[in-house]
């Protein structure tokens, strides 16, 4: 029996010496054999447990079952280390060089600006309209209360398609936004409230600050006792969200043959200030002309309205500190990816 | 329109500074949009008189002086020995600079001590004036002079002035004056408008009366309902006076001659344009004793020489100032070389008309010839204002040019206008500017733009103000643009100042419009594809003709009147733009580009329905617009990377696929069917349609080289093009929820070779028609070519997942459900299966 637990403790010794010095797994599986396995050091102990007195098999079973479970125990976390030094990279990552990149594309900033827009005024129960871009005098000009000889219509200046056949001058490219406010009107009894984001023509050489093609939005609000002070609470709502909080607008007489009384509408904030202006002109409203109401089927005694139109690119511009509007349709993705 | 401060300051007072003027301005509706300040000479010198010449208490040689600056008074330190009380003197006031000598400091007066006494500023010499008298002490100045006037004014310089370029809108022809913004200004400050006192004195009449000497036939009354002549007979052309021409100057307008310069400084002082005729350049009839102004149509193929030397074709519907014999002016806008005034004019006949503003507008259009004259006519003049303008004129052409005026005037006027009255209600205004404001107010603000109460029901004694009763005003005639009663509102609204119209808080209402979810699906579209990896471009709506025929054959749409080939027609594909977008990269050297964009595009659909003609009618070619989707790639598929052998990989036809693939997917389209265009395309080098069921999708392809040479593209270029507008009508969102498999798959792997031309889809049609049991999915994992593959056939790796919903398949179901797919794929495509 002392021979036995004699022979013990040096070999339980030596396995954990062993375990310790494997230098990775299949060296160690060599030594868990060599001590382990069937025709191991340990295992051959094992087998001397038989031939014990049977007085003193109890206690020595136990001393062989608790120096087992040790070196089970040493092996598993030896093999786990070796594992993991297994699976480490032969250098450790150099965690400064650049990523592998799944590029995103980006959203042009004008849709980015628009979309601004839109989700202001959704907020404020406004629904999106849009109309055809080749349009008819009639919608474009005469039902906005800008008859043919109007001086109005020559500020405008329009591109109309060649017409081959008869001939006719009948369509155009719509001049700006408002011939959807026709439309809608047209088709939908009060109250209305319509955003119109979209394309608009005008005869304009390109430079830095014209483009033939541009974008407005349009807002239309019709209903009962629609007032300026409507107008202008809405019209501050909708710039503060888009321009900041500190915004400040202020509201000028103008013309539009649309609208009876017109405005423009002035914006004053942190970038204006920093292109060295208190205000600058942003937009032009106005309560809607009840020549146009009339034109629509509209009874201007019992409705009144507002509508209020403005320039995408201008925003854009104003918002980003973009100085020439050609970079919105020369689409070079350093541009866009800025946005 | 440029007017300058110091001319407004002669209709109305006001003591707003340049910067504030600009301001007010602004806020009536005027726009400012330049304002330049012009440094007059002698700024800060005025003419003062001297009150009381003392000795100064501390020095013999100096006296001291108390002199009155026409503000008030101010004491004066002075050495010159030359002047008495009384004498009138050029005073520089402190803070203003004695006119500089060549290359010395200007020297600028302060308030000091000469000897303990303080000078309030310094009476100059002429020296010290930098003028060419030479006088020992100071410059006395004529007995006429003014104290307080400007010195440069006094010596007929021009002063320091301000110029103000105004935008005026089309609506406010009145606003074309100096007068119609000084009335502007009188309405705000309410201050009173002075107008020039026009009055003529009897020693300039002449005892011949104008009616003796000119008649005057109006043809047509429509085109010209006032016409009103007037003669100054024995003027001396010569150059204007100083003042005239340097404020004309200012303004930008150019000095002709006395009696040229006096029209053109009424019509900017007016508003009402004047024409000056030699009066004896026009004709009288045969047997007549004077000519007789004929005011008619112009007849079919009649030519005229305008003023600028021009010779015009005339057609009847333009109107035309004559004499019985022939044209001498078109009236409106410009007139006739053949009766201008010259050097030897000793005859002026002045007219001062009103001529319809849409003829106008016509003619000047026709003529392509656009004047003050005819822009003033074309808004609207003041009919009202004929005879005024023409009598103003007449007194300055006495003033500038001499001569004697005939007695009276010719005033052709059939059918005088009534002024317009406009009913306005109290209780409108509130409607429409959410303000309440009484009747009284309403009036008093009208009345300040001199819209006068026409009627008012007398109110009982001690009755309160009726607040809400309605009023009927008189619109003056200059106001051409107050047509109805919300008009009247709106001024009621400037004058009130729309920064005191109180905001109030949105209001919910309810609405809907069929665009409202297409604006939603444009952004859903937009995010899936950013989520690609493609950037968002805009590209021009209006390309060339020759762009759009890279694509189609089909005419496009053209302009009538472009503005250069560029740009003369309505794009019918997004392609051609975003060719142009990707050449604008690859030029400024972004070699790696995809793009997408959503945009309309135009084509024609013979005797369609469109906006532009409703009735569809057969003859007119009809326009529609589709909204489009298409994508554009060059370049390197993947951002640039250090490692790795797909690193430097370019775009591919199948990277376009499968971004249409993604995209169709997870925007709701299914069933989309790719195949090989039927027909070779000279657009693209190899080609492929989106079928879907019935309708055509699109199509995609890579470009062909000898287009992508033209745009400089040097990589292969892959664009697809979708309809929009089908892909949301054709989508399905509906989405439900799947239960998770729950019993293990098993897979089974073929390789096969197959003859190059069988498909993919001829391959999965062939899985599909042997209808293996429990066969759940089919994936392609290897197409391989070359080594032991023979020629004219490739090899083909697909992955077969079978796996049943209710239990777990055993290998020998899996098996016999595999060996038919096997069987039938050798059969139909000759496939040899290999062994893996």
């Amino acid at each position: 029996m002392a021979g036995f637990l004699d022979e013990l403790e040096p070999l339980k010794a030596a396995a954990l010496a062993e375990f310790k010095a494997a230098p990775d797994l299949a060296g160690l599986e060599q030594v868990r054999v060599s001590f382990l396995g069937s025709h191991g050091r340990f295992t051959a102990l094992l087998k001397q447990l038989g031939s014990l007195p049977k007085e003193e098999k109890p206690a020595a079973g136990k001393a062989v079952n608790s120096v087992k479970l040790e070196l089970e125990s040493a092996l598993s976390s030896r093999r786990s280390e070796l594992e993991l030094q297994a699976a480490l990279p032969k250098e450790p990552s150099d965690f400064t060089l650049p990523g592998r990149r799944r590029g995103l594309g980006k959203l042009h900033p004008l849709t980015s600006v628009t979309e601004d827009i839109v989700r202001s005024f959704r907020k404020i129960g406004f629904v999106v309209a849009d109309g055809p871009e080749v349009e008819d005098e009639y919608h474009c000009f005469d039902a906005l209360n800008t008859p043919a000889d109007h001086p109005a219509r020559d500020a405008q200046d329009t591109f109309y398609l060649s017409q081959p056949g008869d001939g006719r001058q009948g369509s155009l490219l719509r001049t700006h936004t408002s011939s959807v406010q026709i439309r809608v009107m047209e088709k939908q009894q009060p109250p209305v409230r319509i955003i119109v984001p979209g394309r608009v023509y005008r005869r304009d050489n390109a430079d830095a600050t014209h483009n033939p093609t541009f974008h407005q939005v349009e807002g239309l609000y019709v209903d009962r006792n629609v007032t300026v002070g409507d107008l202008k609470g809405t019209v501050e709502f909708v710039f503060k969200e888009l321009m900041g909080a500190e915004t400040r607008i202020r509201f000028r007489p103008h013309y539009f043959s649309y609208t009876e009384p017109s405005f423009e509408i002035d914006f004053s904030s942190a970038l204006t200030r920093k292109m060295g202006k208190e205000w600058l002109e942003i937009a032009g409203c106005g309560m809607v002309h009840p020549k146009v109401f009339e034109n629509v089927g509209y009874d201007p005694e019992v409705w009144t309205g507002w509508a209020f139109g403005f320039g995408i690119e201008r925003i854009a511009m104003i918002r980003y500190g973009i100085n020439d509007i050609r970079l919105f349709y020369e689409n070079d993705v350093r541009f866009l990816k800025q946005f | 329109m440029k007017v300058t401060l110091n001319w407004l300051k002669q209709y109305v007072d006001f003591d707003w500074s340049p910067e504030v003027l600009s301001e007010r301005l602004t806020m009536l509706g005027i726009e400012v949009e330049g304002m330049s300040k012009i440094g007059g000479e002698f700024e800060g010198i005025v003419v003062a008189q001297v009150i009381t010449r003392d000795k100064h208490p501390n020095a013999d040689k100096l006296s001291l002086c108390r002199v009155n600056d026409g503000k008030g008074e101010r004491q004066i330190v002075c050495g010159a020995q030359n002047f008495k009380a009384g004498d009138k003197v050029a005073l520089i006031l402190p803070g203003a600079s004695l006119p500089a000598r060549p290359g010395a400091e200007p020297f600028t007066i302060k308030v000091g001590r000469i000897r303990g006494v303080e000078s309030q500023g310094m009476m100059c010499s002429p020296q010290e004036l930098g003028l060419p008298d030479h006088v020992d002490g100071l410059l006395i100045l004529r007995e006429d002079a003014i104290p307080g006037q400007p010195f440069a004014e006094y010596l007929g310089r021009s002063g320091a002035d301000v110029v103000y370029d105004l935008e005026i809108t089309p609506n406010r022809p009145d606003l074309n004056s100096v007068i119609g913004i000084a009335r502007e200004i009188a309405a705000v400050t309410g201050n009173p408008l002075r107008l020039p006192e026009v009055t003529t004195p009897d020693d300039k009449t002449s005892g011949r009366a104008v009616a003796d000497l000119v008649s005057v036939r109006i043809e047509d009354v429509e085109l010209c309902p006032r016409y009103t002549a007037r003669l100054v007979e024995g003027v001396k052309i010569a150059p204007a006076p100083d003042w005239m021409r340097s404020l004309l100057e200012k303004v930008g307008v150019r000095s002709i001659n006395n009696v040229v310069d006096v029209t053109n400084y009424v019509m900017l002082e007016s508003g009402q344009p004047l024409h000056a005729f030699d009066y004896h350049l026009l004709k009288a009839a045969e047997g007549k004793s004077h000519p007789t102004i004929v005011v008619r149509r112009a007849r079919e193929g009649e030519r005229f020489i305008t003023l600028d030397g021009q010779e015009r074709a005339l057609s009847p519907q333009m109107l035309l100032i004559a004499d019985e014999s022939r044209p001498v002016a078109l009236g409106g806008v410009m007139g006739g070389q053949n009766s201008e005034i010259n050097l030897n004019t000793v005859d002026v006949l002045i007219e001062s008309a009103y001529f319809n503003p849409s003829n106008i507008r016509a003619t000047s259009k026709k003529l392509d010839l656009r004047t003050e004259s005819s822009y003033r006519f074309e808004r609207g003049a003041d009919i009202g204002l004929c005879e005024w303008a023409s009598r103003r004129a007449a007194q300055l052409i006495l003033q500038t040019a001499g001569g004697t005026l005939a007695a009276g005037v010719v005033d052709a006027y059939p059918q005088p206008a009534e002024p317009r009255q406009i009913t306005l209600r109290p209780t409108k205004v509130k409607d429409l500017l959410g303000i309440e404001l009484s009747s009284d107010q309403i009036e008093e603000y009208l009345s300040r733009l001199e819209i006068k109460a026409a009627s008012r029901k007398p109110r009982p004694v001690g009755a309160e103000s009726p607040a809400s009763e309605p009023g009927t005003f008189r619109v003056p005639s200059f106001r051409v643009d107050l047509k109805r009663e919300v008009d009247l509102i709106e001024e009621v609204a400037r004058l009130y100042g729309v920064d005191r119209i109180p905001s109030t808080e949105p209001r919910g209402a309810i609405g809907a419009n069929p665009f409202d979810s297409v604006h939603d699906q444009y952004a859903q579209v937009r995010a899936n594809l950013v989520g690609l990896g493609l950037f968002e471009a805009q590209g021009q709506t209006l390309i060339s003709d020759a762009a759009a025929s890279l694509l189609s054959n089909q005419g496009p749409v053209l302009l009538g009147n472009p503005l250069s080939s560029d740009m003369n027609v309505l794009r019918p594909s997004l392609l051609p733009g975003l060719l142009d977008s990707l050449r604008h990269n690859v030029s400024r050297k972004n070699y790696d580009v995809g793009l997408f964009e959503l945009g309309r595009v135009f084509n024609h659909v013979k005797g369609g329905e469109t906006a532009a003609s409703p009735t569809g009618s057969s003859l007119v070619t009809a326009v529609t617009e589709q909204r489009n989707l298409a994508i554009a790639l060059t370049g390197q598929r993947a951002p640039v990377f250090w490692a790795g052998p797909e690193r430097d990989a370019k775009f591919d036809i199948y990277d376009l696929k499968g971004m249409l693939e993604e995209f169709l997917e997870q925007f709701g389209v299914r069933g989309v069917v790719f195949a090989a265009a039927s027909q070779p395309d000279s657009f693209f080098l190899e080609s492929g349609v989106l079928q879907l069921g019935k309708f055509e999708l699109g199509h995609f392809g890579q470009l062909s080289p000898l287009i992508a040479k033209r745009y400089d593209l040097r990589d292969a270029v892959f664009l697809a093009e979708l309809n929009l507008d089908t892909l949301m009508a054709r989508r399905n969102v509906t989405k439900s929820f799947r239960a998770l498999a729950a019993f293990p798959p098993i897979r089974r792997d073929i390789a096969m070779l197959l003859p190059e031309g069988t498909t993919h889809e001829a391959v999965l049609q062939t899985i599909k028609q042997a209808k293996p049991a429990n066969l759940e999915s089919v994936e392609l994992f290897d197409v391989f070519r070359g080594k032991n593959v023979a020629a004219g056939l490739k090899s083909m790796a697909y992955a077969f997942t079978y796996r049943s919903p209710e239990r777990t398949l055993t290998d020998a179901e899996v098996n016999t459900a595999h060996e038919k797919v096997v069987e039938q794929l050798k059969q139909k495509l000759n496939a040899v299966v290999r062994d893996s």
